[in-house]
């Protein structure tokens, strides 16, 4: 209910009398609806019990991927390389991190991120630290191109975190992060469903930093592949509500909408409230901001 | 149905499992007792598949299962009833169910898998709670999720590890009656147990273990008065 409200007022955004702020307004939108994207795509891997650090890596991935190849294949079969090209990493990446769980999984990932982010440094055909100029969607044919193709990176995002949090799969999930011994011996093929969600997830992560790079028009390692995002990836979600897909989705838009706001009317040192407002809803909230209207017991 | 053959573990110095051999007949009902540190537990996790042996095989329905995954092993027909119960914790009691049914046997569907659980709902008399979380049941209530769960999956063989553990007298006998149910309806058991009188009111065989070793198989009042058994276990209890 609430993701359909949300993807109809994005749709509709652009038609709306917005006055002189019109452009400022759809940019953050556009910005907010990839931070709620990419916030869906790292729940949907948390609720495999698997903490990852490296959504900021699959981000940049996907970024240089659909960056690099946008030039030969075209605007969407670049995002979609973008987004194999994050899945693989995660693919190799899971393998390797199968046996580990929370804190060790997490640190894992940290060092993939980091690793990722020195190669494209050092790299040449990525432009290395002076970073790289990318082409608009669709070679800038439609000025809403890649505003579009947020609301529907978004939609994607939200439809999967939906279809994955009923039946078959939110069981297999749920056990696979309660209890994974006890999941395997019910005969849940824990394995799988690790793998499968890490390569959805990073799936998807590399599909918003497709997109991200279509609209910042440039790219950085140290941008693409910053920790910051990292950390954003798994805020949003505990600020939210875990393993929800209003959690992420709301959580996205109001982070990224408080955020453009303090900074307007702060300015320098808007960070210290920013930080004060996440700690106090993370201590307040346990539950995140779906929490608040969901008593009693919630959907495992 | 099940036959182990030589099963070795070892864990650093000390000798979990040394040569262990066993046969499960269909439809009966097997206990396996021995002091602490005896390796039953390690016998079990064996079996289940969550430690490979260092030798040894396992054959189970006549495939050797000595490797397999503990999930494929479920898919065979192999259920597991843990001795600390272990619900997952966010889920009501109906959710726990529903993951033993729904992967428990591949390719069941949600609605077969509804099916499945009311049945074993109301096998385990879990009915009043089935929308409480598992996290708020009681020791008894935990008890019989973790068996209801197992069940969930279909079993045609159960491996139940002290699942009486920390029940009162009057629990334990109601527990006793239903695993003679369990069995009843076609499962056969192989439990752990602490308490002797459950062993000989259950069991169609015991096992001894010692140090890792069978010592003694046979009917309760056989082993009972084996003299070894006495000096290993029922001996050194008294």
């Amino acid at each position: 209910m609430i993701a359909a409200a949300i993807l109809l007022l994005a749709l509709l955004l652009p038609s709306l009398p917005l006055g002189e702020w019109r452009a400022f307004l759809l940019d953050t939108a556009q910005f907010a609806f990839l931070t709620s994207a990419l916030a869906l795509a790292w729940d949907l891997l948390a609720r495999s019990g698997q903490l990852s650090l490296a959504h900021g890596a699959f981000f940049g991935l996907g970024a240089y991927a659909a960056a690099l190849s946008a030039p030969a294949l075209g605007t969407l079969p670049a995002l979609l390389a973008g987004g194999l090209v994050a899945a693989l990493a995660s693919f190799l990446l899971g393998l390797a991190t199968l046996r580990l769980h929370g804190m060790y999984f997490a640190i894992a990932t940290l060092a993939f991120s980091e690793v990722m982010r020195t190669l494209v440094l050092k790299a040449q055909f990525t432009g290395g630290s002076i970073g790289l100029p990318v082409q608009p969607a669709f070679s800038g044919a439609f000025p809403l191109g890649s505003y579009y193709l947020a609301v529907a990176v978004l939609a994607l995002s939200a439809g999967v975190s939906l279809l994955l949090s009923r039946g078959r799969w939110h069981y297999a999930m749920a056990a696979t992060r309660q209890g994974e011994a006890v999941a395997r011996v019910l005969g849940v093929p824990v394995v799988r469903v690790k793998l499968l969600t890490f390569g959805l997830s990073a799936f998807l992560g590399g599909l918003v930093g497709g997109v991200y790079a279509m609209k910042t028009l440039f790219l950085s390692p140290y941008d693409a592949f910053g920790l910051g995002r990292a950390v954003e990836a798994l805020v949003v979600p505990i600020f939210g509500g875990l393993y929800t897909t209003s959690g992420p989705l709301l959580g996205g838009l109001i982070i990224v909408g408080l955020e453009t706001w303090l900074r307007l009317r702060i300015g320098e040192g808007y960070l210290v409230i920013y930080g004060l407002v996440l700690i106090l809803a993370i201590l307040f909230l346990p539950r995140g901001l779906v929490g608040l209207f969901r008593k009693g017991v919630g959907r495992a | 149905m099940l036959r182990v053959e030589g099963l070795s573990k070892r864990f650093g110095g000390i000798v979990a499992a040394y040569g262990v051999n066993l046969e499960v007949h269909p439809g009966e009902i097997l206990g396996v007792i021995g002091p602490n540190g005896a390796g039953k537990s390690t016998l079990l996790n064996l079996l289940s598949g969550l430690l490979r042996p260092d030798a040894g095989r396992i054959e189970f329905l006549g495939e050797e299962i000595t490797q397999a995954p503990p999930e494929v092993r479920t898919w065979k027909g192999l259920g597991r009833a843990f001795q600390i119960v272990q619900p997952f914790p966010e889920m009501s009691v109906w959710e726990n169910l529903m993951v033993g049914a729904l992967y428990g046997k591949p390719g069941t569907g949600l609605k077969q898998a509804q099916r499945v659980v009311e049945e074993v709902i109301a096998l385990t008399g879990l009915a009043p709670k089935a929308q409480t979380p598992a996290g708020e049941l009681t020791l008894l209530e935990d008890k019989r999720l973790e068996l209801a769960r197992a069940l969930a999956t279909r079993p045609k063989l159960l491996l139940l590890d002290e699942v009486m553990a920390g029940l009162r007298p009057a629990e334990a006998l109601e527990a006793v009656e239903l695993i003679r149910r369990i069995r009843a309806s076609g499962v056969t058991v192989v439990f752990i147990e602490h308490l002797m009188p459950v062993v000989q009111a259950l069991a169609d065989r015991v096992v001894v273990m010692d140090y890792g070793q069978v010592i003694a198989l046979g009917h309760y009042d056989e082993v009972a008065a084996n003299p070894r058994v006495r000096e290993a276990y029922l001996g050194r209890a008294r």
